[in-house]
């Protein structure tokens, strides 16, 4: 059966990125181009499947309500540019060639660069359950770089655009410093050269996975039990990860997709119930500005992250860098 | 007794007959680049039988001197595939970086194979697939075609506007030099090279002592790849942006006929029956062109199709998995 997608994604790419690049004399982009295009489709499909489920769950039994919902959509327009625009092309573009070059440098040497599937013989065209195999490995490695982003003074400074929304809906999930961005994916980056992750393999099933990480991030009172919540990770779970209370270092539920991480390194907590969210040590820029103003004051506190830090009367570091 | 043994050879014979039939219906195989597999086609039934699953990204395949194997560049995977032409059944794996274009010279000697993302281009021993020599260049290697005596091989440049001549025999540098904008198919034909310069609507006539374009052929917009077909009277050229297949007569280089490929025409295979089988990279389809009529089948098969090889002599193939 053909994928609608893919015959969307050559729709474009015939009808609009073609004669695009052809007439600005692009066309060595041409495979780039439908790359992109692939990718954009299935961003956009994820965006608006996001959309038809989370919004009517919001509407349904909301967290919390607000008078003034402005906030919220600078964070739309961070998952549109994240899921069809940015991402894709840096996915793409930056990511798989470096992929390529890379690999070839370990095949020079005789060696095929590790994949699941050569390690494993049998998950060769076993399409769901390599999946599942890579899932898992990618979300254990999330959880390391999400931890590690509340620990380090400097990467926090840029990981507090994430906590500083006070309105936290599923369009959350993307809202990101861009510098934060970067080392996220140079982290997937060298996770993909370590095991040989295929971007365009498995799409429907990335679709299935964002979902679920924007879902966890919707203002919703939505929890999938006591054995579901420790299976998937509900937006009950996630929130306490937003709690005000929860900003900074010490931090728990650091997961993306799969608590069993949390679990097994002692930072879940369950008995958070749905909590107020934001980072109170942030400027309010980080909360409430346009989406340049929050990526400049994300900068400025980086910078400033470098700076000599201020010691408490309790000896623990302050956060407000 | 003689007449009974007659007899028997005779009912063998006719038992054995339709399955003879049955066993000649050919084999395509075509390369799904973003799909991570090859699709095996039954040629007669032009249907996609059963998929090989290759590691990650392939993009160009090539039947071995001896026609035993067909190797299959999976690019992003960075390893060779050998496959059984007949069967489809996996011989072996070799490490092999960034194996993207690739192609045996006419005398068998070397197997060149271009890393597109790696800026090298790599020839190697046929016989022992042993690394001769790597070639850096400036960028981008995309498509290649050897003299016919074997002596030289010339790469297009993709990203350079560059066309590059190898001399095979001291394993130097010929020339290098600007052919176009984003030049793609290489093909020789005639004592010249021909080049579609995928950024224009043309070909460019190359002259293989120096490198100077002596011409320009126009073919329509995005000229992307050229084949020449097996009697060799007519050159095929498929233009990207302009979704086109032109014929060209060999002779004079002169337009024949346009017939719209939409979906990405890229490469093409020859059937016996005188068909094109021409891959659409942006359709998930195979084109299956009557050049007399202008009328294609298709066969569908998997994400961005792009090399494709027809074996017309190989037993209709099995829908049994291939690993």
């Amino acid at each position: 059966m053909q994928d609608p997608f893919d015959l969307t994604a050559g729709w474009l790419q015939e009808h609009l990125l073609i004669p695009l690049l052809y007439e600005t004399g692009l066309m060595n982009w041409e495979d780039v181009s439908y790359g992109w295009a692939l990718f954009a489709v299935y961003g956009a499909v994820q965006v608006a499947v996001t959309f038809a489920v989370c919004l009517p769950l919001e509407h349904w039994r909301p967290v919390e309500r607000w008078p003034d919902s402005k906030a919220v959509w600078v964070d739309a327009l961070y998952t549109v540019l994240s899921r069809v625009g940015i991402l894709p092309f840096v996915t793409y573009v930056v990511f798989y060639r470096a992929q390529v070059w890379a690999n070839g440098i370990l095949a020079d040497h005789g060696w095929v660069p590790p994949t699941l599937e050569r390690l494993f013989p049998f998950l060769m065209g076993q399409q769901v359950l390599t999946f599942v195999v890579y899932a898992i490995i990618l979300d254990f490695a999330e959880y390391w770089r999400h931890r590690l982003s509340h620990q380090f003074r400097w990467w926090w400074a840029l990981h507090s655009l994430h906590h500083a929304q006070r309105q936290m809906t599923f369009w959350s999930d993307d809202r990101n410093h861009l510098l934060d961005d970067v080392i996220a994916f140079v982290w997937f980056g060298v996770i993909a050269l370590l095991i040989g992750v295929p971007p365009l393999q498995f799409p429907l099933l990335v679709l299935v996975l964002r979902f679920l990480e924007s879902l966890s991030h919707a203002n919703v009172r939505l929890s999938f039990g006591w054995l579901g919540d420790r299976l998937l990770i509900s937006p009950r779970f996630h929130r306490a990860h937003h709690g005000v209370r929860a900003a900074g270092q010490r931090s728990c539920n650091y997961g993306a997709v799969f608590p069993w991480w949390d679990m097994m390194f002692g930072t879940a907590d369950f008995g958070r119930d749905y909590v107020q969210t934001g980072d109170p040590s942030g400027e309010e820029a980080l909360a409430t500005g346009t989406y340049v103003q929050q990526q400049w004051a994300g900068f400025r506190r980086f910078l400033r992250s470098f700076r000599r830090r201020p010691a408490t009367r309790t000896g623990r570091v302050a956060r407000g860098v | 007794m003689r007449r009974l043994i007659s007899l028997f050879l005779l009912l063998i014979l006719l038992g054995a007959a339709p399955r003879v039939a049955q066993a000649g219906g050919g084999i395509a195989f075509v390369i799904n680049s973003a799909g991570a597999s090859v699709s095996v086609v039954d040629m007669a039934t032009k249907q996609e039988v059963r998929r090989i699953p290759v590691l990650r990204e392939p993009h160009h395949l090539m039947l071995s001197p001896d026609g035993k194997s067909l190797l299959v560049g999976d690019t992003v995977g960075n390893e060779m595939l050998f496959l059984d032409p007949a069967t489809g059944a996996l011989q072996k794996r070799m490490p092999c970086a960034d194996p993207y274009q690739l192609g045996f010279s006419p005398d068998g000697k070397f197997l060149v194979v271009n890393g597109l993302a790696r800026n090298q281009v790599d020839v190697y021993d046929a016989a022992t697939m042993t690394l001769v020599k790597r070639f850096p260049v400036a960028k981008t290697p995309s498509h290649l075609d050897f003299s016919p005596d074997s002596k030289r091989v010339f790469v297009s440049l993709q990203d350079t506007d560059r066309l590059i001549a190898f001399d095979l025999t001291n394993m130097t540098v010929l020339w290098d030099k600007p052919v176009g904008k984003t030049p793609a198919g290489v093909l020789w034909h005639d004592g010249m090279i021909l080049v579609a310069d995928m950024g224009t609507d043309h070909l460019a006539k190359v002259d293989p002592k120096d490198g100077r374009v002596v011409a320009e052929i126009k073919t329509g917009r995005g000229a992307h790849n050229l084949f020449v077909s097996p009697d060799r009277k007519i050159i095929w050229v498929n233009n990207r942006a302009g979704g086109t297949t032109v014929s060209l007569d060999a002779k004079t280089l002169q337009p024949i006929r346009t017939y719209k490929i939409p979906g990405g025409p890229d490469d093409i295979a020859f059937a016996p029956d005188g068909k094109l089988w021409i891959t659409r990279r942006w359709a998930e389809k195979v084109a299956i062109l009557d050049p007399a009529t202008g009328e294609y089948d298709t066969v569908n098969v998997g994400r961005s199709p792009h090399g494709i090889f027809l074996n017309p002599n190989a037993p209709s193939p099995t829908p049994l998995a291939s690993r």
